[in-house]
């Protein structure tokens, strides 16, 4: 593992979202490289699953330039869903297809984008489901899993695309406290591998451990960013001690 | 009653035959008319969403029995007379339906519309993140509707559509205005020729009775088998 400085993964610069009459995102410039585990701290309302979700541009993009993997988002010629191949996302609500089982879920982007011939795609998908430690589920339906097996589902589902971007976010927000863990340690696995991540949470203690570099953000703006020991035990900005003093 | 069953009953069951034929071919169009409808008023395009809006009020706002006289009548006269569409075809004769297809035409048309809503209603229904999970996989808009939004969507579907197809089948006897053979219309001239009102619409009654309510019997049936997979 470890951050290829070489390698911008995402340029995020001078970014705006609006929706309606309502600014969430002000101005965010940022660059994310190879490797890195980002983690992106803020209080709700601060922009920051805006921010995720405008790097696969889930949502439209007001303004600014978001680049990934060379792509510019903002440009009209851009075929998103061959960016969206490369960046799997994961979402505090699992969103696991309610009509096709664990293997369903698993296989249909993969073969219905010709990624994978079927068996191929079932055996990457078997492998995947044994790395989350849910190989005995392969047949279940999402409503037949409990939070934290949905959720490691959703990132095994995600990785199926062979993806060299993830983003998560707030993937623990829903799940039983006792389930958190869980999904914590299948993120922990990948970042180890080298990932790179983008993550939305509220779990410090992730942030602490995993994370290469936080982002604090509020009000549509990065507020502070810098490694863990930085933004976590010494914050500067007064915004950043204020949150932190409420969450910790 | 006796009577008049090994009289006119080959005949009432011919007729009942006929309103089944037109009741699946309107059902058929209905089907297709309500699933384009449907999904153009959940498209992000204003422009779909005011095409689909306006079909809808348009049919549910007028009644059927209106709009079955003017598909078969006041249509050929605007194609014949005013438009001259016939001698611009060069057609020697005028431009018609025949019962059947103006039948069809209004079944299609009326069902079509209820069915739309029934359709937007669904889709609607499915929790947007499934959209966007099929999407941050990179599936396109169509693909993701076909293949995870619309199977969830026709699961709440299945029971409106049931109903309405039920609702159609009745429909079918104000088609006896226009002349089609169907049911009411078949029973209308054996009342004519037998005087036995009371005999006949009873039979028509019960006729009606028992194909809904085997229909009924078999929408519950497939409304159970469904749940039964869902858990």
């Amino acid at each position: 593992m470890g951050v290829n400085k070489n390698n911008v993964k995402i340029h995020v610069e001078h970014l705006k979202k609006n929706f309606g009459k309502l600014e969430v995102l002000k101005d965010v410039s940022t660059d994310i490289y190879e490797g890195e585990v980002v983690v992106i701290l803020g209080p709700s309302g601060s922009g920051k699953s805006t921010f995720l979700r405008c790097l696969n541009r889930l949502e439209e993009i007001t303004g600014g330039d978001v680049i990934v993997d060379g792509h510019d988002l903002t440009d009209k010629k851009t075929d998103l869903n061959k960016v969206r191949e490369n960046v799997g996302m994961v979402f505090q609500h699992f969103n696991l297809f309610n009509n096709l089982n664990v293997m369903g879920n698993m296989m249909l982007a993969p073969v219905e984008l010709k990624k994978a011939t079927k068996p191929e795609a079932k055996e990457r998908a078997l492998q995947l489901l044994d790395r989350v430690g849910l190989a005995e589920k392969a047949e279940a339906y999402p409503a037949q899993l409990s939070g934290g097996q949905k959720q490691r589902v959703a990132i095994a589902r995600a990785l199926a695309m062979n993806p060299d971007i993830m983003l998560f976010d707030e993937p623990t927000s829903a799940l039983d406290p006792e389930m958190v863990g869980e999904v914590l340690q299948v993120m922990k696995q990948l970042a180890a591998d080298g990932m790179t991540m983008v993550v939305v949470t509220h779990e410090i203690g992730f942030a602490r451990e995993v994370a290469s570099r936080v982002i604090f953000m509020e009000g549509g703006y990065i507020v502070e960013e810098g490694t863990p020991e930085e933004v976590i035990d010494h914050p500067k900005q007064p915004r950043t001690i204020d949150f932190l003093s409420k969450v910790l | 009653m006796a009577r008049i069953i090994t009289n006119y009953g080959g005949l009432l069951l011919a007729a009942m035959g006929q309103t089944l034929l037109l009741a699946l071919c309107g059902l058929f169009f209905a089907c297709i008319l309500g699933l384009v409808f449907g999904i153009l008023s959940v498209l992000k395009n204003r422009a779909c969403n005011i095409i689909a809006t306006v079909f809808v009020d348009i049919i549910r706002g007028v009644p059927m029995i209106v709009l079955a006289f003017y598909v078969y009548f006041a249509v050929p006269m605007l194609l014949n007379n005013i438009l001259h569409l016939n001698t611009m075809l060069g057609m020697k004769g005028q431009i018609t339906f025949s019962a059947l297809q103006a039948g069809t035409i209004c079944l299609a048309l009326n069902c079509g519309a209820y069915m739309a809503e029934i359709i937007r209603a669904g889709i609607e229904s499915v929790d947007k993140g499934q959209m966007e999970a099929a999407r941050s996989l990179g599936l396109p808009y169509w693909r993701a509707m076909y293949r995870v939004v619309l199977p969830q969507a026709i699961r709440t579907m299945i029971p409106s559509i049931i109903n309405q197809f039920i609702i159609t089948l009745k429909d079918t006897s104000i088609l006896s205005v226009i002349g089609f053979p169907e049911l009411v219309n078949t029973a209308k001239n054996v009342v004519a020729n037998t005087m036995s009102a009371f005999q006949v619409w009873t039979i028509v009654a019960v006729m009606y009775l028992v194909v809904i309510t085997l229909l009924s019997r078999l929408a519950k049936k497939v409304e159970r088998r469904l749940n039964r997979g869902r858990q």
